[in-house]
């Protein structure tokens, strides 16, 4: 009897230890795609149409519409990288956060600065690339006061023989490319209500597309469409507020049942609070010209106070695919509902094609700021797959049945109160600078962050032109202590191949290139090139101030591979040396100054564009 | 002649009592401002070139008042969340405005020269709040930017924050020095 | 006597000497007061019986004529253990003790019960946001688009129960609508909550009831309990952004009150003017009173408050502008229109 009693209690034993094993045992909230059999099935490439042959030119920030950020010169490659060398500097005279990549095209070089947004048209063909033209547009200095984080410019663009920017005063300008001459000049931006335009511009179809800034001032966010021969207004989408605002039509479908309904853009918030909302259009736009839709996000609600704006606060967060010829909404994805820590949705979106349980889906990739990698199927914004990049604790997943991200409510900030080790911090797992994928190796190549922070939130008050935030932040890195990532990331398979940790945030973009290299600098200025299948380090160079901006690649007039990239610290991570910012203050820069402040003794303002190539 | 005390001992402390009543108006609540109005000086400014050796005008006994008053001051504190100066300047550490709490002022560190700059505004984004707060609001909120750096005495300030911030307690601050206007540039 | 007719003859005694009327704690007008009433009279019984018993008791022992044992007693310095009287006067005192304390704690615990049921599944969600020194009153329903906002002033339909949600932006105040419920203690960083069941129609006043600054006093609550139709009129009312102005002159006190001072720290639903720092204004017109219970709602008392809130409630953050007479009578003009 008490042998019998004895194997019983035995077998209980091991069978709860192996359930404990089991429940300890992480499930993953998200389905992984299934690897499908045939060799060359199994590859992922740029949306047709939206990713054409490489010239060697580079006349968008994203090199192209499907924003693959990758140039197909292979002259620079492992093997050689290692004697790389300067080929030609420029100085642009300002020190403010240089975010801009510089456009090459019919061997001129275009250089976009920060405030006041001097446009350098650089002659290649010249020995030291002297000037042909100089634009200065000389927006408002009171602009500067109403840029939340540094008084940037993500960029110009180039199409048929004219470059269109934005000003950070809130005006867009059409310059002719030989002459420089200014030829149209359009209002998109009132900097009175605390708007700014810092975004680069996507032209395609024959319209200008600018979004404005503004998510902490309390602005309302849109996406304005402008006549790319006159300049004059189109359309414009806002981002809250009724459907016949939203340009939400009777082709809108949403695909998820929590995105679909009538007028959400104001049922989702208390009254009028969706007029000073947020939802700004400051990031970045693909474009696929086969179905001639633009994708792009859009950002937190304000205030960052959460308490103040009950409801999912449509349509902050959120993804967005419409027509770009009437701007009407073809789906909406809202990916971070009633955010409560500034989780934008600006971020880049890659289009490309992938195989997915055995046939092909067109999808966009979006390293998201909440930290998930999603890929959706651009067609109808189904999410296929959302898997955390980083550190994320302020979540505990998303839901691929009902699209709903799973908020973990242990981390909601509450009025009054403090609530610590928030990860992802508020410029989230990765913020404004875009990652590159390349075709080659199948990786996007995402250069971000790892920080957490504490958040204590109050009652915010408006004010029109000035902020509406209500938060008090202080960052410190994440777990590791490294407070920089480049990761090398498996689209398919969803997860990472490599990852390169580095001390100081990464707030730079990355470029990569089809001779197997990945560039991306740092923001204590080191450019670095590694190689894009197993990421070792093979080449770096300290340049003159850290590095915030683009790198890109193009054919030289004597028919050899550049490399250039933009080199002086700023924008918002690196306030605390543009700007001179306190570091006795934790919560200067909404809390980045405490994130970096060694920033000072390892970096300084600058203004400069550095070219490298090979030795001759 | 004779002190009508029994002993030193009651006279000194008759005479202690008497010292301590003058430090009463520490905190006197001016609520509803001067009875003709008060006005901010206009961008008087010490740190310019007065030529043919003409002085700089002194501070007024109105802003040398609001200076130390821990009413002011404290009034000051709560203004500067509730008009959103946090917003740019954070809690003395700057953002999208410059820091308040160190030695650098662009406009000037005198705290008529400071209240002038709320009223007015300044180029580069700082608003103009004249139209927009009385003037008694303004003195307070100059009051409020001195003890950032530390300039008012330790018994002035409040010893923590309204709000949860991360911040030091301004009682445990070591004041900076006040470079003259335009030492932001360098 | 039946306890609820005690009840209402310790209430009538109590209106009868200057309790009654819109801010009486025992007026018993919701289930919350309305038990609170029972049980204090319960105590008053007890207790006054009690009082008079042990009362009585003293005077008969003061003032009755000394026995010869007892003389005996105070001579010998001897005395005779349990004497009759004595034992009887123990069993007879521990009895009603007993039984009287037996009696509170039973009403105590019914009371608590009732107060238990009367907040099970409240209809109504209302949260009270306390500031120095006014009350920021927020209707939230699960719509958030349905938020209606108003202050100093609470509607409430009679027989719905309604929950309570306390917070405070600053120091600690206390809500106390004293015809309806207790005091609950509003806590910045905290929140609170209080029941009320409301029963009776009419109209009330509440008070801030923790010190909280110099105008402590001047904190109070404009209380209606309506019927639901009349409640369902009221909030469908307050749903409606602000009427615009038709005349002139209200159109220069729109002009003024959106682009001046006021749009920095209050609220006008459907206008530029969104401060969130003061009272809603968007519905001033329709209330009874303004500052916070301080001036009922005349034109006289707008001019003045407009012209000079500091001379009313000294301290307050509503500072004293100097306002030209011309835009004074546009703002005015305009305020009244904010039905």
């Amino acid at each position: 009897m008490r042998r019998v009693i004895g194997a019983v209690i035995a077998v209980g034993v091991v069978l709860i230890i192996a359930g404990l094993f089991w429940l300890n045992h992480p499930r993953s909230h998200n389905s992984v795609a299934a690897v499908p059999t045939s060799p060359n099935a199994a590859k992922i490439v740029p949306a047709a149409g939206a990713s054409p042959p490489d010239d060697g030119n580079w006349t968008m920030p994203g090199k192209d519409y499907a924003s693959t950020r990758f140039s197909a010169l292979n002259q620079i490659t492992p093997a050689n990288v290692g004697k790389l060398q300067v080929a030609l500097t420029f100085s642009t005279g300002t020190t403010e956060g240089f975010e801009a990549p510089p456009l090459v095209v019919n061997n001129t070089m275009y250089v976009v600065t920060p405030w006041p947004n001097y446009v350098y048209a650089l002659d290649l063909t010249k020995p030291g690339a002297a000037a042909k033209w100089v634009y200065k547009p000389n927006p408002a200095a009171a602009a500067k006061g109403e840029a939340c984080c540094g008084p940037v410019n993500r960029g110009a663009f180039y199409d048929n023989g004219r470059l269109f920017v934005n000003l950070l005063d809130g005006n867009t300008v059409a310059v002719d490319a030989n002459s420089g001459k200014e030829i149209w000049r359009t209002q998109v931006a009132d900097i009175q209500k605390g708007e700014t335009i810092t975004m680069a511009p996507l032209v395609a179809a024959g319209k200008v597309l600018v979004g404005n800034s503004g998510g902490e001032m309390g602005v309302r966010g849109r996406l304005t469409a402008l006549d790319e021969g006159s300049g004059k207004i189109a359309w414009i989408a806002y981002t809250n507020g009724p459907d016949k605002d939203v340009l939400i039509g009777q082709n809108f479908h949403a695909f998820y049942p929590k995105d679909q309904g009538h007028d959400l853009g104001v049922s989702s918030w208390p009254p009028d609070y969706w007029k000073i909302g947020g939802g700004s259009v400051w990031g970045w736009i693909s474009y696929d010209p086969q179905t001639k839709t633009i994708y792009y996000g859009t950002s937190n609600p304000g205030p960052w106070n959460a308490p103040q704006r009950p409801g999912d606060n449509k349509w902050t967060a959120s993804v967005f695919a419409r027509d770009i010829d009437t701007g009407q909404a073809k789906w909406a994805y809202q990916t971070t509902p009633h955010d409560l820590f500034d989780h934008d949705d600006i971020n880049e979106i890659i289009l490309a094609d992938l195989p997915y349980h055995g046939g092909r889906v067109p999808v966009m990739l979006r390293p998201d700021r909440n930290g998930f990698f999603y890929v959706q199927d651009r067609r109808t914004g189904q999410v296929l797959s959302a898997n955390p990049y980083g550190y994320v604790n302020a979540y505990k997943g998303v839901d691929l049945k009902s699209g709903q991200i799973i908020p973990n409510h242990a981390l909601d900030p509450k009025e009054n109160r403090v609530t610590r080790g928030i990860c992802p911090a508020s410029p989230g797992a990765k913020d404004w600078n875009p990652s590159a994928f390349s075709p080659v190796t199948g990786l996007v190549y995402i250069p971000h962050i790892n920080l957490c922070m504490d958040m204590a939130v109050q009652n915010a008050n408006y004010v029109a032109g000035t902020p509406f935030v209500g938060a008090d932040v202080k960052m410190y890195a994440g777990p590791g202590g490294n407070r920089g990532v480049l990761t090398a990331w498996d689209p398919i398979n969803g997860r990472k191949a490599w990852e390169i940790k580095e001390d100081l945030p990464l707030w730079s973009p990355a470029l990569a290139t089809a001779g197997g290299l990945v560039f991306y600098g740092t923001m204590d200025g080191w450019f670095k090139a590694v190689d894009a299948k197993t990421g070792k380090l093979l080449w770096q160079f300290k340049t003159g101030s850290g590095i915030i901006g683009q790198p890109i690649s193009y054919r030289g007039p004597d028919g050899r591979q550049y490399i250039a990239v933009p080199s002086g610290v700023g924008g918002w991570a690196g306030a605390v040396v543009a700007a001179q910012l306190d570091p006795k203050d934790p919560t200067a820069a909404l809390g980045f100054a405490n994130a970096v402040k060694d920033l000072p003794t390892k970096t300084s303002p600058g203004g400069m564009v550095y070219v490298f190539a090979l030795p001759q | 002649m004779s002190l009508p005390f029994r002993n030193s001992g009651s006279a000194a402390a008759a005479v202690a009592l008497l010292a301590l009543l003058g430090a009463c108006d520490r905190e006197s609540r001016n609520t509803r401002g001067q009875p003709l109005g008060e006005t901010v000086p206009t961008g008087a400014s010490p740190d310019t070139i007065y030529p043919g050796n003409s002085q700089p005008p002194p501070l007024t006994a109105q802003a040398a008042a609001y200076e130390n008053n821990a009413y002011a001051i404290s009034q000051g504190q709560q203004l500067f969340t509730q008009m959103n100066c946090v917003g740019c300047h954070s809690h003395g550490g700057g953002g999208m405005g410059p820091p308040l709490m160190d030695a650098k002022w662009r406009y000037g560190g005198r705290i008529d020269q400071i209240a002038a700059s709320i009223a007015e505004g300044r180029p580069n984004g700082m608003p103009a709040w004249r139209s927009k707060l009385t003037s008694e609001q303004i003195w307070q909120l100059a009051a409020y930017v001195r003890s950032l750096s530390g300039q008012v005495p330790k018994d002035a300030v409040s010893a923590r924050a309204d709000t949860l911030s991360n911040t030091p307690p301004q009682t445990q601050q070591t004041p900076e020095p006040v470079l003259p206007a335009g030492s932001a540039q360098q | 006597m039946k306890p609820g007719r005690f009840t209402a003859l310790v209430v009538a005694g109590m209106a009868v000497s200057g309790c009654g009327g819109i801010q009486n704690a025992l007026g018993g007008q919701a289930v919350q007061s309305r038990d609170f009433v029972s049980l204090f009279a319960v105590f008053m019984v007890v207790c006054t019986v009690m009082y008079f018993v042990t009362v009585g008791t003293l005077m008969w022992a003061v003032f009755r004529r000394r026995r010869a044992t007892e003389a005996c007693t105070v001579e010998t310095g001897r005395h005779e253990v349990s004497a009759p009287g004595s034992r009887t006067a123990l069993v007879v005192w521990t009895t009603l003790i007993a039984v009287g304390l037996s009696a509170l704690a039973v009403a105590s615990f019914f009371t608590d019960r009732s107060l238990a049921a009367a907040a099970r599944s409240p209809k109504l969600a209302i949260t009270v946001t306390a500031n120095q020194w006014w009350w920021d009153v927020q209707y939230t329903p699960d719509n958030p688009s349905h938020i209606i906002r108003t202050a100093n002033e609470l509607h409430l339909p009679v027989g719905v129960p309604a929950e309570i949600t306390l917070k405070s932006n600053d120091v600690i105040h206390s809500f106390w609508i004293p015809n309806l419920a207790g005091k609950q203690d509003v806590i910045p960083g905290r929140v609170t909550d209080a029941q009320i069941l409301p029963r009776q129609i009419g109209q009330y006043r509440g008070q801030c009831a923790e010190f909280c600054g110099t105008e402590h006093a001047n904190m109070a609550l404009d209380v209606t309990v309506e019927s639901m139709a009349d409640f369902k009129k009221w909030a469908a009312a307050q749903l409606q952004p602000a009427i615009a102005p038709t005349t002139p002159l209200a159109a220069a006190g729109f002009n003024y009150v959106t682009t001046r001072q006021c749009s920095v720290c209050h609220n006008i639903t459907g206008t530029p003017a969104n401060g969130q720092l003061g009272p809603d204004l968007t519905h001033l017109a329709s209330r009874k009173t303004i500052a916070a219970g301080t001036l009922p709602l005349t034109r006289g008392n707008l001019y003045g408050w407009v012209a000079d809130p500091q001379s009313q409630k000294p301290g307050s953050q509503m500072p004293t502008m100097q306002i030209a007479p011309q835009d004074l009578h546009a703002i005015v003009a305009y305020l009244e229109t904010l039905k």
